[in-house]
C-alpha cells in the first residue's frame, strides 16, 4: 500500500486506443518493468430515487459503486467531493434492496482494464477505459510502494512519471491536497479513478478525433 | 374277672394261665394272660366317659371313681348305680349341661365385670402383684435361666439366620442386576466422551476427526459391545469392564511419527524399513476406565495415519529441486545438502511378533519430539481451516476465521496483503522448514559451543533466547576477555537463526547475513575475535592514559588472511617515549612491536645526519616482543603489564 497518481494519457495522434496503449506497455517493458497479470477497476452510477428527493426540486447526488482488482474483497462506493465507503463485497448485493433509494443508472457502467507491471518499488498499470462497447480512453496508474504520506514522494513519483509519460506529466492529483503528514489510503485512489472517469464521460459528447 | 369268680373250679392256684380248650386227647389250650396295659385297656372299656364332661371337679371325682375302680372292681358297683341317676336325669333335656355351663360362665364373667369395674374406681379395692417370693421355687432356678436363654438364643439365631439367608439370595441378585446397571452407567460415560450411534442392534462410536474437520477418509468406527458374560461365583477381575470396545485391526497398537534428521545420505536397501521400536503405551489415568485408554491409543492411530497420508500426498505433489522420496512408511526429504528428513510413521500391533523385532533392533534416538509435536499442531491446525469455512456458524456478511481476513474487505486491503493472510503452504513444506530452522540453530550452537572451548582467549558467551518463533531464533553472542569484561564489550552480536540463513546484527547496526553453512559462522566467528583483541587494546589504551596513535580494522598490508582481515592499532605511551604496534590477523595470530625511543637504543649506529641531542627523543626502530615469553593469563592482560613497564612511574 503506497501512493498512487491516475492520470489519462491522451491518445496519440493518428493512433488508436489499442495502439498507443501498446506503445506506452513497450516503453514500460523496455525500462525493465515486470508484467504481473490484469487489472480492473469498474464503476457504477446509482442516483436516488425520484420518490425520495424532496419537492423542491433538489437535484439528485449521484454515488458511485466502484471494484477495484487491487483490492478483491473489497466495494466502494462513493458520492462526488463527498464520503468514500470501503466496504465488503457483499455492499452489491445490499445495492439491489436498496432499489428504492437508489436507481442504477442505465448504461452507466464505466471500467478501466488492463495490464499491471512492476517496476521495483512502483506498480504501473496501463488500462483502456470502456463505457459499453466503445474504447474511451488510456488510464495510467503509477504507486509507489514504500510511502504512504503523499507530500514526500509526490516528486519521485513525478519523475517516475516523468520517464515514460514524457510530456503527458499529468500535475499532482487534488487528493493529496496540500495537507503534510496524511496517510494516503485506498480510498484516496479510488476517488482519482472515479474523477478519470468522470471526466471521460463529460468527453463523450466531443468525441475526440482520432479514438477510430 | 366276673366271669372268672363264676367258674371257680381250678385246683391249681398258681396256674396262671386260663385254659381254653380242653382237646378229645386232654390236652388243654391256654389262654395267654393279659399283659399289663391289656388288663388296663379292658377296664378302660368299662368306664362310662360321659360322666367326665362338665367341672373339674367332676372330673376329678371321676378320676377318683377310676381310681376307685382300678382298686377293686366290687365296691365300685353301687356307686355305679348312684351316678347312674345323677346321669341319667339331664338327659331329659340334652342342652342342660350347655345350658349351665353357660349360666356358670355368665355369672363368673358378670362377677368378673363387677370387680373389674370396682377396681377401674380404685376406691375400694386395687390390684398388686402378687407377689413372686410366695411361689415356692419348684425346679433349680438356674436351669430355668438356662433353659429360657437357651431358647432366645434359638429364637434369635433363627431370625437372624433367617435375614442372612434373605440378603444373599438378595446380593446374588444384585450382582446380577448390577453388571446390567453397570453397562448403562458406562455407556453413559462412554457417551460423554465420545460419539455413539445406534446401527440395528448394534452401538456404533466414531473415532474420527471429522467432526473436527479431518477430511481422512478413514471411517474410524468402533463397536461398543456388551461384556457381561462372567462367571458370577469365579472372582471378578480387578480391571473388569462390563463394557467393551472393538477397535478395527488397522488402528490397534500404538503409533507415532517419528521425524529425525541424518547427516549421512541413507542406504538404498535401508529405504523403507525404519526400526518400530516400541514405545511403552501410555498408562491409563487413575480413574479413567479401560476403554478410555484404548480409544484414545486408536484415535491417536488415525491421527498419526491421517499425518503420514497428508505428508505423503503432499511429497508426491510438491515440486522441489531434490524431490522428496516416499517409501513404504518413510518420507525422506533433503532440507540442505548432505542431509536429510525423514518423517515416518511407525505402528507397532501389540501382537508378539512386532514386539520381539523391537526389542531386538533398537535404534540410536535421534527422534526429534518437537517436531513430532508440531506435526500434531499443524494438522489439527489444518482440521481447523477446512472446518471454520464450512460448517462452523459464522456471520452471514462476512467469511469466518481470522480477524483480519474479517477485516480485509472493509479495510481495503490489496492482493499483497491478502496473500499473507492466507497461507498455501502445505504441512510438508511447514515442517521441513521448522525442520531446517531446528538443524540449523542446533549447528550454531554446536559451533559457538566447539569455538567457545577450542579458544580460551577471547571469550566467547552465548545467551539463547528462551522463546523463540517455529520459523526463527535469537542468540547473543559475546566475545570478551576474561577479567576485563567491563572494559572490552565491543563486539556483541545478534545472531537470528532463520530458515534459511543466519542474519548477524552487529551493534553498530551491520547486518551480516550467513548461509547456512557452518563453515561461514565460524569464519565470521574466528575474524571478530581477532577484531576484539585489537579493539580490547584500544579500550586499554583509554584506561591507561595511552594516546591510539592508528587504529584499523581491515588492514591492507601484510601477510593475506584467509579468514577475514587482519586489524592492527598503534598505541604511544602517555609521555610519548613508546607506541606499542599490534596486528591481529584470524590466521597469523597477533604480533607486537614496541619502538623505543632513541637514545635507549644502544646498539643503534650514531647517525651522522642527526647530530644535535634533541633528535635523540624521536623514537626508534620497532622491536617484535616475544609475547609467548610475556606472563600473563591472556592476551589483555599482558598487554596491561607491557603498557605498565613502559609507562613511566608517575611516582
Amino acid at each position: 500500500m503506497g501512493v498512487t497518481c491516475v492520470s489519462q494519457m491522451p491518445v496519440a495522434e493518428g493512433k488508436s486506443v489499442q495502439q498507443t496503449v501498446e506503445l506506452l506497455t513497450r516503453k514500460l517493458e523496455m525500462l525493465g518493468a515486470e508484467k504481473q497479470g490484469t487489472f480492473c477497476v469498474d464503476c457504477e452510477t446509482y442516483h436516488t430515487a425520484a420518490s425520495t428527493l424532496g419537492s423542491q426540486g433538489q437535484t439528485g447526488k449521484l454515488m458511485y459503486v466502484m471494484h477495484n482488482s487491487e483490492y478483491p474483497l473489497s466495494c466502494f462506493a462513493l458520492f462526488e467531493n463527498g464520503p468514500c465507503l470501503i466496504a465488503d463485497t457483499n455492499f452489491d448485493v445490499l445495492m439491489v434492496k436498496l432499489k428504492g433509494f437508489f436507481q442504477s443508472a442505465k448504461a452507466s457502467k464505466i471500467e478501466t482494464r488492463g495490464t499491471r507491471y512492476q517496476y521495483c518499488d512502483f506498480l504501473v498499470k496501463v488500462g483502456t477505459v470502456t463505457m459499453g462497447p466503445s474504447a474511451r480512453g488510456i488510464s495510467v496508474e503509477v504507486e509507489y510502494g514504500p510511502c504512504v504520506v503523499a507530500s514526500d514522494c509526490w516528486s519521485l513519483l513525478l519523475e517516475f512519471l516523468q520517464s515514460f509519460l514524457g510530456s503527458h506529466t499529468p500535475g499532482a492529483p487534488a487528493v493529496f491536497g496540500n495537507r503534510h503528514d496524511v496517510v494516503y489510503g485506498p480510498a484516496d485512489t479510488m476517488v482519482q479513478y472515479m474523477e478519470l472517469f468522470n471526466k471521460i464521460r463529460k468527453q463523450q459528447q466531443v468525441p475526440v478525433a482520432g479514438i477510430r | 374277672m366276673s366271669g372268672v369268680r363264676a367258674v371257680r373250679i381250678s385246683i391249681e392256684s398258681a396256674c396262671e394261665k386260663q385254659v381254653q380248650e380242653v382237646g378229645l386227647d386232654g390236652t388243654e389250650t391256654y389262654l395267654q394272660p393279659l399283659s399289663m396295659s391289656q388288663n388296663l385297656a379292658r377296664l378302660a372299656q368299662r368306664i362310662d366317659f360321659s360322666q367326665g364332661s362338665g367341672s373339674e371337679e367332676e372330673e376329678a371325682a371321676g378320676a377318683e371313681g377310676d381310681a376307685q375302680d382300678w382298686a377293686g372292681a366290687g365296691s365300685s358297683a353301687d356307686q355305679d348305680d348312684e351316678e347312674g341317676l345323677v346321669k341319667f336325669q339331664p338327659s331329659l333335656w340334652p342342652w342342660d349341661s350347655v345350658r349351665n355351663n353357660l349360666r356358670s360362665a355368665l355369672t363368673e364373667m358378670c362377677v368378673l365385670y363387677d370387680v373389674l369395674s370396682i377396681v377401674r374406681d380404685k376406691k375400694f379395692m386395687t390390684l398388686d402383684p402378687v407377689s413372686q417370693d410366695a411361689l415356692p421355687p419348684k425346679q433349680n432356678p438356674q436351669t430355668l435361666q438356662l433353659i429360657s436363654k437357651k431358647k432366645s438364643l434359638a429364637g434369635a439365631a433363627q431370625i437372624l439366620l433367617k435375614g442372612a439367608e434373605r440378603l444373599t439370595k438378595s446380593v446374588t441378585e444384585n450382582q446380577e442386576n448390577k453388571l446390567q446397571r453397570d453397562f448403562n452407567s458406562e455407556l453413559l460415560r462412554l457417551r460423554q466422551h465420545w460419539k455413539l450411534r445406534k446401527v440395528g442392534d448394534k452401538i456404533l462410536g466414531d473415532l474420527s476427526y471429522r467432526s473436527a474437520g479431518s477430511l481422512f477418509p478413514h471411517h474410524g468406527t468402533f463397536e461398543v459391545i456388551k461384556n457381561t458374560d462372567i462367571d458370577l461365583d469365579k472372582k471378578i477381575p480387578e480391571d473388569y469392564c462390563p463394557l467393551d470396545v472393538q477397535i478395527p485391526s488397522d488402528l490397534e497398537g500404538s503409533a507415532y511419527i517419528k521425524v529425525s534428521i541424518q547427516k549421512q545420505a541413507p542406504d538404498i536397501g535401508d529405504l523403507g524399513t525404519v526400526n518400530l521400536f516400541k514405545r511403552p503405551l501410555p498408562k491409563s489415568k487413575p480413574g479413567s476406565p479401560h476403554w478410555q485408554t484404548k480409544l484414545e491409543a486408536a484415535q491417536n492411530v488415525l491421527l498419526c495415519k491421517e499425518i503420514f497420508a497428508q505428508l505423503s500426498r503432499e511429497a508426491v505433489q510438491i515440486k522441489s529441486q531434490i524431490p522428496h522420496i516416499v517409501v513404504k512408511n518413510q518420507i525422506i526429504s533433503q532440507p540442505f545438502p548432505s542431509l536429510q528428513l525423514s518423517i515416518s510413521l511407525c505402528h507397532s500391533s501389540n501382537d508378539k511378533k512386532s514386539q520381539k523385532s523391537a526389542t531386538e533392533k533398537q535404534s540410536p534416538e535421534d527422534h526429534l519430539y518437537v517436531l513430532e509435536h508440531n506435526l500434531h499442531l499443524l494438522i489439527r491446525e489444518f482440521h481447523k481451516q477446512t472446518l471454520s469455512s464450512i460448517t462452523m456458524p459464522h456471520p452471514a456478511s462476512a467469511p469466518f476465521g481470522h480477524k483480519r481476513i474479517r477485516l480485509s474487505g472493509p479495510q481495503a486491503f490489496d492482493k499483497n496483503e491478502i496473500n499473507s493472510l492466507q497461507s498455501s503452504e502445505g504441512l510438508l513444506e511447514k515442517i521441513i522448514k521448522q525442520a531446517k530452522h531446528i538443524f540449523l540453530r542446533s549447528r550454531t550452537a554446536a559451533t559457538i559451543d566447539s569455538l567457545a572451548s577450542r579458544i580460551e582467549d577471547p571469550q566467547i558467551q552465548a545467551h539463547w533466547s528462551n522463546i523463540n518463533d517455529v520459523y526463527e531464533s535469537s542468540v547473543k553472542v559475546l566475545i570478551t576477555s576474561q577479567g576485563y569484561e567491563q572494559i572490552c564489550k565491543s563486539i556483541q552480536l545478534q545472531l537470528n537463526i532463520g530458515v534459511e540463513q543466519i542474519r548477524v546484527v552487529h551493534r553498530d547496526g551491520r547486518v551480516i547475513t550467513l548461509s547456512h553453512q557452518e563453515q561461514e559462522l565460524q569464519d565470521f566467528l574466528l575474524s571478530q575475535m581477532s577484531q576484539h583483541q585489537v579493539h580490547a587494546v584500544q579500550q586499554l589504551a583509554k584506561v591507561m592514559g595511552w594516546q591510539v596513535l592508528s587504529f584499523s580494522n581491515h588492514v591492507g598490508l601484510g601477510p593475506i588472511e584467509s579468514i577475514g582481515n587482519a586489524s592492527a592499532i598503534t598505541v604511544a605511551s602517555p609521555s610519548g617515549d613508546y607506541a606499542i604496534s599490534v596486528r591481529n590477523g584470524p590466521e597469523s595470530g597477533s604480533k607486537i612491536m614496541v619502538q623505543f625511543p632513541r637514545n635507549q637504543c644502544k646498539d643503534l649506529a650514531k647517525s651522522d645526519v642527526l647530530q644535535d641531542n634533541k633528535w635523540n627523543h624521536l623514537r626508534g626502530p620497532f622491536k617484535e616482543v616475544q609475547w609467548n615469553k610475556m606472563e600473563g593469563r591472556n592476551f589483555v592482560y599482558k598487554m596491561e603489564l607491557l603498557m605498565s613497564a613502559l609507562s613511566p612511574c608517575l611516582l
